[in-house]
Order: structure tokens, then C-alpha cells, then sequence
């Protein structure tokens, strides 16, 4: 679940960050960078949520959050953009933004801020597999 | 390696601008050739499918599929003995009792997206794991959800038009605003041409259409008196292998074969 106190939040998470790539230390190279890239990544998912929150304001995003199917007409009046990444993570089901970045032709750092943007407006759902990040579309009643 | 088949979206701005001559006509033309196909009736609000294949009663409707109360295997009628090769025609038909047709126009925006979900998915299902070269989805005209459903799902749009004013107007509209916001490949099937039948009135319908719609078009379909005479009960690509809609319509296929 999403707070609503960012800048705490932020703040936190930071120190976590700094926390957690000082325990590494000491292990490989490799991991403490791969470790370290996995929680920048968190980093800025959060400061998108941020972004988002300090342009349409909490209230807007709690109400998209919890209702707002993906239909065709909705896909119809979304900008150019974030239809293009819509589209795609609609014909794939289920995606990392690297496989969306992969049909769309453009950026994976790019559609990662597109697919967040999209949960936020409570399009697509969001879940972590260890590393991965999986976008997709809420099709059927959760039980 | 073999090549994956294709979802076809036959769409039009207009009713009666030939959309069911063209999808029923292609899909047994594709048949004929040896390729395996899909018909499915979009047209939730007028089907026309199951009386024009003469198919009285189906045990399960494409309706039954997007409600989610059964898999596409139910659904799919095969009909593949009424062309004559080693093609495969399989037909889901659109249930026309009027209790169905009031209850697809009354669906709600979660419905129709788990609808698109249900369309989306037979790329798996039919063109994937069955292997089968074409899926054409005969639609509704404008922009119904079922409709606009079927454009999302699809690889290539057939947009029938004819020269009326307000359906040159309407589907010019159309390809702007919808076929271009989607990315959709759309190519154009202009029909009831008079008099289309010299070099030189086709050459100055192609340029007219270029200029006007600025996509491809991909077939002219003349007047022809004995489509209107046939009452929509023949399939001229297998009761009328000489007549010039089938030679039309067998251009068009290989047409989009290669494409």
C-alpha cells in the first residue's frame, strides 16, 4: 500500500538504502552493485509517486487508485504516450518494463515511469517477484 | 519456421456498407486456399452470421465466451466441409435472440475490458496453440465498444466504405481519431462502385481515395446487381468461383497473405 507522508517516506527509505548497502559490505562486488541498483530503482518509483501526487493532489489519486478499468474509451482518451505503453501492457498480459520497453521501441527507463504512472492512476496493478516488477491489467474480481 | 497468423478486424462507419459480405467472402476464400480460419460475429447488436451460414441453433455463443461461462472450443462450429478443400473454417456466432442483444448493449466499462482481455487471449488460443492462420472478426458499424474492442485485438483493419457523402466524411473521421490512436494497420475496401468496371474509372477511384483517406486501399468492389438479388443467402467464394466478386475477393486474400 502507498503512503501519503513522501517526504518521511523518502526519507526513510534513503536511510534504508545507505543502511542496507553498508550490510553489504563485505560481499561480492557484483552483488553490493546489483543490491544497490535494485533499491534506486525502488528509490525512483517512489519519487514518481511523489511527482504524481504533487500534481493532481492526494485526494484524485486515493479514488483512481481504487476504481479505473482499462476499456477501450479509456485507452482512447489517454495522451499519446502513456496509450502506447497501455496498449502494449494490454497484449501482453503481464510485463516488466523491460518487455514493454521492448514492443514500444523506446526506453526502459522510460516505460517504467509510464507503467508507475499508470498504477497510480489505478490502470495497471504492480507486484515484485524478487528483483522483477511485473505490470498488468486487473481483469477479473479479486476474490 | 511457420508464421504467425493474423487477427483481421473487418470494420465500417456506416451499416450496409458490406462488411458481413466481405468478412463471410475472405474467410472462405482463405479456407479454399488451404488455410485454417476463424469467423467470429461481432455484431452483438444485429448478428447476422448464424442465419446467413444457415445455422439454426448453436449449444454455445460468442456471448456465452466473453461472459467468461465457457472456453472458445464450445463456441467454435466448424464448417469447414462447406468449402471444398483441405482449409479449416471454424464460426462463432453472436446470439440474436433479442434478450441477448439487450443484455450486450447494457454491459458496464469492467465487462467490456474483461471482454478485450477474453479477445486478446484468442491470439493464444486459436492463432498460438491451434496453429491457425487467420482470425476475422465481423463487427458492429462505429464506434461500439464491441467494435472498438475488436480494432484493439486485431493486427489489420478492413474498413468497408462506400462513396456516400456521410460515410466518406464518418470514416475519414474514423481513421483519424481511432484507427491512428491505436497504431492500427487499416487498409481500405471501398464497395458499390458504379460503373467500375474500365481501367480508367478504377484509376480515378484509387486516386480519389488516396487523396481522400490517405491509406492503402485494398480492393474496389463494383455494383453488382445479383449481391442484392442473392438476398445475403449465397457465399459467392465457394457457390460462385467465376463470378467477379470471388476473383475480387481471392486478390484481396493473397493480397494480405503477404503482407
Amino acid at each position: 500500500m502507498l503512503s501519503y507522508l513522501p517526504y518521511c517516506t523518502h526519507v526513510k527509505l534513503i536511510e534504508e538504502t545507505v543502511v542496507s548497502s553498508q550490510e553489504l559490505i563485505g560481499r561480492k562486488p557484483l552483488q553490493v552493485l546489483e543490491k544497490i541498483r535494485e533499491n534506486l530503482e525502488r528509490l525512483n518509483e517512489k519519487m514518481e509517486i511523489m511527482i504524481e501526487l504533487q500534481k493532481h493532489g492526494k485526494k484524485d489519486i486515493q479514488q483512481s487508485l481504487t476504481d479505473a478499468p482499462l476499456d477501450v474509451m479509456t485507452l482512447l482518451s489517454m495522451p499519446d504516450h502513456l496509450r502506447k505503453t497501455a496498449m502494449a501492457a494490454c497484449r501482453l498480459g503481464r510485463a516488466t518494463a523491460d518487455e514493454i520497453a521492448e514492443q514500444t521501441h523506446r526506453a526502459r527507463a522510460v516505460e517504467s515511469a509510464y507503467l508507475n504512472q499508470l498504477v497510480i492512476m489505478g490502470h495497471l496493478k504492480k507486484e515484485r517477484k524478487g528483483r522483477k516488477a511485473y505490470f498488468f491489467v486487473e481483469r477479473e474480481s479479486p476474490r | 519456421m511457420r508464421r504467425l497468423g493474423k487477427i483481421i478486424a473487418v470494420h465500417s462507419y456506416k451499416g450496409g456498407t458490406g462488411k458481413t459480405l466481405l468478412s463471410v467472402n475472405l474467410a472462405a476464400t482463405f479456407a479454399k486456399h488451404g488455410k485454417k480460419v476463424c469467423l467470429f460475429d461481432l455484431d452483438f447488436r444485429a448478428p447476422s452470421l448464424a442465419t446467413l451460414l444457415k445455422v439454426g441453433k448453436a449449444d454455445h455463443w460468442l456471448n456465452d465466451y466473453l461472459n467468461g461461462t465457457c472456453e472458445i472450443d464450445k463456441v467454435l462450429v466448424d464448417l469447414s466441409d462447406r468449402v471444398h478443400n483441405k482449409g479449416k473454417l471454424l464460426v462463432g456466432f453472436a446470439n440474436p435472440a433479442t434478450e441477448a442483444i439487450r443484455g450486450m448493449s447494457a454491459k458496464d466499462r469492467k465487462w467490456e475490458m474483461r471482454a478485450l482481455g477474453r479477445l486478446l487471449a484468442l491470439k493464444n488460443s486459436i492463432l498460438n496453440d491451434k496453429s491457425f492462420d487467420y482470425i476475422i472478426f465481423d463487427t458492429s458499424p462505429g464506434l461500439q465498444y464491441s467494435s472498438i474492442n475488436a480494432i484493439v485485438s486485431a493486427d489489420l483493419v478492413l474498413v468497408a466504405t462506400t462513396f456516400d457523402k456521410s460515410d466518406v466524411d464518418g470514416t475519414r473521421r474514423m481513421l483519424r481519431e481511432l484507427y491512428d490512436l491505436f497504431e492500427k494497420k487499416t487498409e481500405i475496401v471501398l464497395n458499390k462502385i458504379p460503373e467500375a468496371s474500365s481501367k480508367t474509372r478504377k484509376d480515378e477511384v484509387q486516386a480519389k481515395i488516396r487523396d481522400v483517406y490517405k491509406v492503402p486501399l485494398l480492393g474496389l468492389i463494383p455494383c453488382f446487381c445479383d449481391i442484392l438479388r442473392a438476398e445475403g443467402d449465397i457465399i459467392f467464394a465457394e457457390e460462385r468461383p467465376d463470378h467477379p466478386l470471388t476473383k475480387i475477393v481471392d486478390q484481396m486474400a493473397n493480397e494480405i497473405d503477404h503482407m
